[in-house]
């Protein structure tokens, strides 16, 4: 699809930029130049978001591949609303959904930074949003690519960071270079088996510990560790020997029903390379608000 | 009402002539308030303009993207006017800028498919006398802040206007076979992909039009703002807004920033 053709060539004649002024003013403080607002989009369908309610009620799910934990209830046949096991599994086609959304959208925003003769694509900002309905995810990248001030040279890939400003200047004055952001997803869904489901609920500590001490649930702990642990392994393998820099991790969980749970990780950061040496920053000034 | 000049209404004369005789009112903050005067302004005037608009209805074809000019145009026409009236107060008030510019669209209960479009900001003027206008001989308009207002003085630019560009879209909905085809897939849908592309980039491109106009030298702080009003969810307003700047030629005087540790909560 050529929707790089549509940017570009009608947006020459002026820059544009997605920078506060004050972010402006560091940019030109670096000796660069704003040389215009770039984004790339994508729409994905988004379905099969569960593997469904019916396979909870008959038996684990067998296929999923990464990360999958099993737990058997302790209990033996109590009664046929009883959850005999639970489970926790990787969500893999979730995670796919969302890099290739990732992917394509931040490959079209570069594609634009490229035409505009840029260096790099600072001040990114992502968001990703439902669209025209659910089951449709639009993934939505903007920055504002820039470049040397008084020259057109410009490397065959642009750099692209999440920082701007002040903090990008730090980043330089330490010695460090941006080379891309970092985007990564894991998901991981929660069946719960009858302790979990029973503890979820929050009524059964004193009957199950004959106390009302507060107990740990395992498997929505393990669940949420997991889940962490898949983001971070994601993220590193796209670091190929760089560093992390101004990691944001985001988990939200959304419970589909009771004992139904999916935990949701998305991790945004800045693969940096160090290319020059630390110059200790002057010590700072201790102030007190007047306000 | 119409879009003439000195169409104000008489209440909003007899304001401005109060404030004419030196009284200034400004919805500035105080720190915004003193980094205006550091940066060689001082403010006249709270200034407001308004513009209640039948934006109608437009048929769109169920499976088709598209533009909807006609609500394009009156999203556009309804903040044009509002922003005319605000600058025409400002030009009442000889004021050479209005910065802090908000544009806001209400809906009220008594005007089906009617909004209210309003402008309002805070009219200021240079103390060193020269006229600051721009090109088009208009006070300058901008949604900048009082401290993006000095830092921006600082660097060697001036604002120049508030530019806008909008785009009413329709975006298609699926067919049956559309959706049969994709059921069970996690897939990028190009038709949804593509629309949205040529919705924001038309929103843009006509932002910078504006800006050209201006003979600015860029347009900084845009923000791309979506929004479906009241049209349901495969009717989108793409609004992109930003200040168009221009290079002065006055020496640039940046500040080296100074790291600091707060000391407050």
């Amino acid at each position: 699809m050529s929707v790089a053709d549509q940017s570009g060539d009608a947006r020459s004649e002026s820059f544009t930029s997605g920078l506060s002024v004050s972010d402006f003013a560091a940019v030109l403080a670096m000796g660069l130049e704003p040389v215009g607002l770039v984004q790339g989009f994508c729409a994905m369908q988004s379905s099969s978001y569960a593997v469904g309610s019916l396979q909870r009620n008959l038996s684990p799910y067998r296929e999923a591949r990464g990360y999958v934990e099993n737990y058997q209830c302790p209990h033996g046949m109590v009664a046929g609303e009883h959850r005999m096991w639970g489970q926790n599994y990787e969500q893999y086609w979730v995670e796919e959904t969302w890099n290739q959304g990732f992917a394509s959208a931040s490959a079209r925003m570069l594609d634009e930074a490229t035409r505009l003769g840029a260096v790099g694509v600072m001040g990114v900002v992502d968001t990703q949003s439902t669209l025209a309905g659910a089951g449709v995810t639009e993934f939505h990248f903007r920055g504002t690519a820039v470049r040397l001030a008084g020259t057109d040279s410009a490397p065959s890939t642009p750099w692209t960071t999440y920082l701007s400003g002040q903090r990008l200047l730090k980043a330089f004055e330490a010695g460090f270079a941006p080379v891309s952001i970092v985007t990564a997803v894991a998901s991981v869904r929660v069946w719960a088996y009858c302790i979990t489901e029973y503890l979820l609920g929050g009524g059964g500590i004193s009957a199950w510990s004959q106390d009302a001490s507060t107990v740990e649930i395992d498997q929505v702990v393990r669940a949420q560790s997991q889940a962490r642990a898949l983001v971070r392994a994601s993220a590193r393998a796209q670091l190929h020997g760089d560093v992390l820099q101004g990691v944001d991790l985001i988990a939200t969980q959304h419970e589909y029903e009771h004992g139904d749970i999916e935990i949701q990780c998305l991790l945004r950061g800045n693969r940096a390379r160090r290319v020059g040496d630390f110059v200790p920053l002057r010590a700072p000034d201790a102030t007190v608000r007047l306000s | 009402m119409t879009d003439h000049a000195n169409d104000l209404p008489e209440a909003t004369e007899h304001r401005l002539e109060e404030l004419e005789h030196g009284l200034f009112t400004s919805d500035l903050s105080v720190n915004e308030f003193l980094l205006v005067k550091e940066a060689g302004f001082h403010p006249v005037g709270l200034v407001m303009g308004s513009s209640i608009y039948h934006t109608g209805i437009q048929t769109r074809k169920w499976s088709q993207s598209q533009e909807l000019t006609k609500l394009t145009e009156a999203m556009y026409n309804a903040r044009e006017l509002a922003m005319n009236r605000m600058e025409e107060e400002a030009a009442e008030l000889g004021a050479d800028g209005v910065v802090g510019v908000r544009l806001d669209v209400n809906y009220y209960e008594w005007g089906k498919d009617a909004a209210e479009f309003i402008a309002v900001g805070t009219a200021v003027k240079a103390e060193d006398g020269v006229s600051r206008r721009n090109k088009l001989g208009k006070p300058f308009t901008s949604d900048l802040s009082g401290q993006d207002f000095w830092t921006l003085s600082q660097t060697g630019y001036a604002p120049q206007g508030l530019v806008m560009g909008t785009c009413v879209y329709h975006i298609a909905h699926r067919g049956l076979g559309q959706t049969l085809g994709t059921t069970g897939q996690n897939v990028e849908l190009p038709n949804f992909t593509q629309a949205l592309y040529e919705a924001r980039e038309l929103a843009m491109t006509r932002m910078q039009d504006e800006s050209a106009r201006l003979g600015a030298t860029g347009v900084v702080g845009v923000r791309l703002e979506e929004k479906s009003h009241q049209w349901g969810s495969h009717t989108i307003e793409f609004l992109a807004l930003g200040t168009a700047v221009t290079k002065t030629g006055e020496p640039v005087t940046l500040a080296k920033p100074t790291t600091i540790i707060s000391l407050d909560n």
